[in-house]
């Protein structure tokens, strides 16, 4: 899926994290995850983003993660709709959301 | 609603045309010990039981003026101000924003996805929403390093180009192994970006040990230096050139080994003058750990002895003073000004010095920035 504009999703509440989605400034995956779990979790936070960007197809981009605490199905939730709003896609694989 | 009485109520309100709310909110913001900025363009105000207990204000990229009710602290308002203000901000189409706030509160914004850039000690912090913001601005830059015992700096608002410009770049090429040339790329002078990059780069493209750059953010824009585009409120405040400098000297600097930033002296304009002090002090003194940068004040070259600057060409364009602005400008430059800045003349028409055509001016004065720097 191809990254064309800036979007956000999500929140920074409690439990809730936001998301911001960019075109990559160079080639590639970039990837950056601040949460107030960090030295817990910081790892599986940023494995549930990149597995959510896989099935995406999401190849070339710039992820800016603000976490506070969120459980991984809120993390998957919030990474689907901030690239569903920064890509160019009109047809969307809802098997590739599940 | 809510029994308890705990709903909040977020809005957004334009303080220009809400004078209501925009007392409520300056009053608050009395009660917090801040001042009321202006230029805010929108402002998130949240209420609780019609009473405002948090605001936020948005000037473009620029997060001002975020306050909460010292009665309702510790249940984490400021933080959904900020979310609210940082969506309206997107919405608007601004998606990398700046955040001035006290030193002491940076722990409170850290915790809303802002990052500290640059403090003016004791007085502000301006903060990013990005953590790699500055971090990749400044690999850009590294990549166009050249390492050499003495590198110069020049940051110029070119509005427009003149012979002036011309010299303090001769001089500082002549003195330097290299230098690097920045244009401010804020766009509410009377010249657009577009037409003041174009015209320097055809001014120094004889100079073989230059490099020109945009300018950015990070650089005498709107974000680190807002009122340098409001002169005529006076006296830049100190922290405000502190914060431009200190971004110079702590990032955009060791990022391209910079040694020495030239400048040309001011003999008319006091917001100017003052910057330049101010720049003697901060890339200077000893208020940073990074290394100062030494700061060469240039004698300003003269046509028929007056002191050549810009804003004395863009009096004479007033003035339709072609004749005059041909002795101070290079051809490039009159040839601009002759083709995108005078309305109402046809670009076939050869130039008669001294023609009057006043009535053109009316047309470009009312254009937005057409006052300013």
């Amino acid at each position: 899926m191809n990254i064309v504009r800036d979007s956000i999703a999500g929140t920074l509440e409690s439990n809730d994290l936001l998301v911001k989605v960019s075109p990559a400034q160079d080639e590639g995956l970039e990837l950056h995850v601040n949460s107030e779990v960090i030295h817990q979790f910081g790892a599986q936070i940023e494995a549930v983003v990149r597995e959510t960007l896989s099935r995406l197809g999401v190849t070339n981009a710039l992820v800016l993660i603000e976490d506070k605490g969120a459980l991984d199905c809120s993390i998957r939730a919030r990474v689907q709709a901030a690239v569903l709003r920064a890509s160019d896609a009109t047809g969307i694989d809802w098997e590739a959301l599940s | 609603m809510s029994e308890g009485g705990d709903e909040l109520d977020f809005s957004v309100v334009d303080p220009t045309l809400d004078a209501g709310e925009r007392a409520a909110v300056i009053a608050l913001l009395a009660e917090c010990g801040l001042d009321y900025e202006e230029n805010i363009e929108a402002l998130v105000v949240c209420r609780r039981e019609g009473r405002l207990v948090a605001c936020a204000g948005l000037e473009c990229n620029i997060v001002k003026c975020v306050a909460t009710c010292p009665d309702y602290r510790g249940e984490n308002l400021s933080l959904k101000v900020v979310s609210e203000v940082v969506a309206l901000a997107h919405e608007r189409g601004h998606t990398h924003l700046f955040l001035y706030t006290r030193p002491e509160n940076v722990s409170v914004f850290a915790g809303c996805g802002f990052y500290p850039l640059v403090e003016a000690p004791g007085y502000v912090t301006v903060m990013e929403n990005t953590p790699i913001g500055i971090r990749s601005y400044c690999n850009r830059l590294k990549a166009l390093r050249k390492d050499m015992p003495r590198i110069g700096s020049i940051v110029m608002n070119a509005n427009p180009f003149t012979y002036g410009h011309r010299y303090l770049v001769e001089r500082a090429a002549e003195a330097c192994d290299w230098l690097h040339l920045f244009v401010v790329a804020e766009d509410v002078s009377l010249i657009s970006y577009r037409d003041r990059y174009a015209l320097v780069a055809e001014g120094v493209k004889d100079i073989t040990n230059l490099t020109l750059h945009h300018g950015s953010q990070y650089m005498i824009s709107r974000a680190t230096f807002s009122a340098y585009f409001f002169k005529e409120k006076g006296i830049v405040g100190d922290c405000v050139s502190a914060i431009d400098l200190l971004l110079f000297r702590n990032y955009i600097a060791p990022a391209l080994g910079i040694t020495h930033r030239y400048v040309g002296t001011e003999p008319f304009c006091a917001t100017t003058l003052k910057y330049n002090e101010d720049m003697k002090y901060w890339l200077q003194a000893d208020v940073s750990p990074a290394a100062p940068v030494a700061v060469v004040e240039v004698e300003r070259t003269t046509a028929t002895g007056v002191p050549i600057s810009a804003s004395e060409v863009r009096r004479l364009l007033r003035n339709e003073r072609f004749d005059r602005i041909a002795e101070i400008v290079p051809p490039a430059t009159l040839d601009v000004l002759l083709k995108n800045y005078a309305p109402m003349r046809r670009r076939s028409v050869e130039l008669p010095p001294g023609a009057s055509e006043a009535e053109g001016w009316q047309t470009l004065a009312s254009l937005p920035g057409g006052s300013r720097q």
